[in-house]
């Protein structure tokens, strides 16, 4: 049975329908077709079809039992190096079936890994080597420690570009009958920031309200989905009532579940509709991507962005 | 109104443990002027100087004429400030009481006498003229001491503030364990303005909390209130990177504490710089855990005692007795809304697992999620949805 959830429906199961990444397609599938694989590290943007190449060559090397023989893990959900070299122990303790000699284990977003925990898992690549190959996948490969990169044939994924993004849409177009109004394409490709994953999940958003889709509408449900009152936040820390845009932020953060790096992008946007002088824009914009390089560090995100909105209150003085 | 206002003692009479000093203002006073005009009350913190000089004035009838050390810098400064209580007769004729707060504050030297404007002001003045400080004995305060009579107040028992502690309890209508108030009072150290604060404190949490939380816990915070207290009132001196020492509390919390704070003490680009070194503490905090390297403590306490003590602008001279500083919020609000959206999570990591993507990130991307699954009951039924979980969808 089909899923009714797009991005799997129309998530690519052969080489020849991967999007936008030519040269990595190739060489995974030549290699694919050589029965036997290296370890791969998969470094790109989300969405840009790391899980899905995965997926494709596990199932080309196993076929219908390629269950049995993939284990896929995310090393930003699961709690500490720990589990995953508990969980990866456990996998790789049984031979593979059928007539690859290897098991294939996926990490994705491996680069949520301290580098002490990248190195307890390149002990745990060295030890059961014989028997599983790795992939594993992440934003920056530069957050991956070099003895790990140094054990793997690394892969360079690109953002989707606009051609990409309008053959995936047509392909859904056509399967779910819906009618494309051409300015929708602009607008859907921008939202999705070259995120094919994205950009799909705002189409069937769409599509849930109305089958015929408009630029109108992709932006109406993209605005409905964006951290509201951001603004409000922003504007009581300019008039200087830091204490009611403290509580406003929690509430959001907290309320919506919204993480610290998308408010920060929210704050960012933002800063360029606030009534201040340009040199202040520019010294907030400053502050607010330090604030932002701080969080992705893994710094208290609440207190980063409370210093930021102690920056604003500086704003609001002219300062 | 704090407390430590609101029951200043007003006559003599209701000055507790320090009779000696009483009898000493009141000869002082009855004598006038005698051979000295002046009088230094001398002692630690929270022992009743400054009270003792308002009854004083109250007693005998006079009206207090208070200086401060900011109107000791520099000669003209003094003479402006002065004027007017020196010529001016009062509406209704009254003696003149001149009360110098705080002389440990007065520069000796930097600001090219200080002292030696409180010098000429004995010389000039006819009215008496009541000098507090904490410690008489500093050298700067030497040509003061020969100009003066001094007084001595002492730490007040334990016992003693014990009895002030109920009696004000009693005005105020309001009950507390004794062995609370035993501890608060023992806790003081003698600082009867402490102790009074820590009993506002106390009393103000609420009766349901207090059944909740054991002794210790209630022991603690006023401990921590005592510390937030010396931050951001008191002056960054050497003591302050030491106010954290006797808390007993993980450097966590106390960063939370300080975090919930500095907004009701600071404003405008006080609070930014505090704000601002909180943040850098809390990225000396990231480095120790990913570095496992302690020695970075050194510098997460500094910068949360001393750099927020130094973080307000010192010509803000006058900062409230008594803030009544809260509970870190944070905390229970993340507690509370991840009870509330539970719901939320789980049916993220059904998805987030259905689709090979992290929960994180379908957490993040809920919003567009949220309408996919909202409107279509079949791929409700392929994530394997409950009820609960799909009423969660309705609902929101």
């Amino acid at each position: 049975m089909a899923s009714e959830i797009w991005t799997e429906k129309f998530r690519p199961s052969q080489f020849s329908e991967v999007v936008g990444q030519d040269g990595i397609v190739k060489r995974v599938e030549s290699l694919t077709n050589s029965m036997n694989i290296p370890h791969l590290l998969f470094a790109g943007p989300a969405g840009t079809g790391k899980s899905t190449l995965a997926l494709i060559i596990v199932k080309s090397l196993y076929g219908k039992s390629w269950k049995d023989n993939y284990l896929e893990l995310n090393a930003s959900d699961e709690r500490g190096i720990n589990i995953v070299r508990e969980k990866v122990k456990n996998f790789a303790r049984t031979k593979s079936l059928g007539n690859v000699p290897f098991k294939v284990i996926f990490l994705d977003e491996a680069d949520a890994l301290t580098p002490e925990a990248q190195q307890a898992l390149r002990r745990t690549m060295e030890n059961y080597s014989s028997t599983c190959r790795f992939i594993l996948s992440c934003n920056y490969s530069s957050k991956i420690i070099d003895p790990i990169q140094s054990r793997c044939v690394i892969l360079r994924f690109k953002l989707l570009e606009r051609k990409d993004i309008e053959r995936v849409i047509y392909r859904i177009a056509e399967n779910e009958d819906l009618t494309i109004a051409p300015d929708s394409i602009e607008t859907l490709y921008e939202a999705s920031e070259g995120d094919c994953r994205r950009c799909i999940n705002i189409l069937q958003s769409t599509a849930s309200i109305s089958p015929s889709i408009t630029s109108e509408l992709v932006s109406t449900i993209i605005s409905n989905t964006r951290p509201k009152d951001i603004r409000v936040v922003l504007d009581y820390a300019l008039s200087g009532d830091f204490q009611k845009s403290r509580e406003k932020l929690l509430d959001i953060m907290l309320k919506e579940s919204i993480s610290g790096q998308d408010v920060i992008k929210a704050i960012q946007k933002e800063i360029w509709n606030l009534p201040v002088e340009p040199e202040i824009k520019v010294r907030l914009t400053e502050k607010t991507g330090e604030v932002e390089f701080r969080i992705v560090e893994g710094s208290d995100p609440f207190i980063q962005l409370e210093s930021l909105l102690a920056g604003f209150v500086l704003a609001g003085l002219g300062k | 109104m704090p407390w430590t206002e609101k029951h200043r003692p007003k006559i003599f009479d209701e000055v507790k443990g320090q009779s000696p000093a009483v009898g000493k203002v009141m000869e002082f006073l009855r004598n006038f002027p005698s051979r000295k005009k002046a009088i230094i009350l001398h002692g630690p913190p929270g022992t009743g100087k400054t009270t003792l000089a308002h009854v004083a004035a109250n007693e005998s009838g006079a009206e207090i004429f208070e200086l401060n050390a900011s109107d000791f810098r520099g000669k003209n400064k003094l003479d402006e400030v002065l004027k007017p209580a020196l010529e001016q007769q009062p509406l209704v004729k009254k003696g003149k009481i001149i009360l110098v707060d705080e002389a440990d504050g007065i520069s000796g030297f930097e600001d090219r006498g200080g002292i030696s404007e409180l010098l000429r002001l004995i010389e000039l003045s006819n009215y008496p003229i009541i000098i507090t400080a904490n410690d008489v004995w500093q050298k700067k305060l030497a040509p003061l001491r020969k100009k003066s009579e001094l007084v001595q107040l002492k730490e007040i028992d334990y016992k003693t503030i014990k009895s002030i502690l109920i009696g004000i309890l009693k005005k105020e209508n309001k009950f507390i364990e004794n062995d609370v108030l035993t501890r608060i009072a023992i806790n003081a150290k003698g600082d009867l303005r402490a102790a009074v604060n820590d009993l506002q404190t106390a009393a103000g949490i609420e009766k349901s909390e207090i059944s909740k939380i054991s002794f210790d816990e209630r022991n603690k915070e006023i401990d921590i209130f005592n510390a937030l207290r010396a931050v951001f009132k008191g002056n960054p001196v050497n003591d302050t990177l030491r106010v954290f020492d006797s808390v007993n509390m993980p450097i966590d919390e106390i960063i939370l504490w300080i975090e919930e704070n500095i907004p009701l003490e600071y404003k405008g680009e006080e609070l930014a710089k505090a704000y601002d070194l909180l943040s850098r503490v809390d990225i000396f905090k990231g480095r120790i855990y990913k570095q496992q390297y302690w020695r970075f403590l050194v510098y997460e306490n500094i910068l949360l005692s001393y750099g927020i003590s130094a973080s307000k602008n010192p010509s803000i001279i006058s900062r409230g007795n008594f803030t009544s500083y809260r509970k870190p919020s944070r905390i229970l609000k993340i507690w509370l809304n991840n009870q509330r959206t539970a719901k939320k999570k789980s049916i993220a990591m059904k998805y987030a697992k259905y689709v090979h993507i992290g929960e994180k990130r379908a957490m993040a991307e809920f919003p567009i999620i949220r309408q996919i699954i909202k409107s279509n009951q079949k791929i409700q039924k392929e994530l394997k949805l409950d009820e609960e979980e799909i009423a969660y969808l309705k609902k929101h």
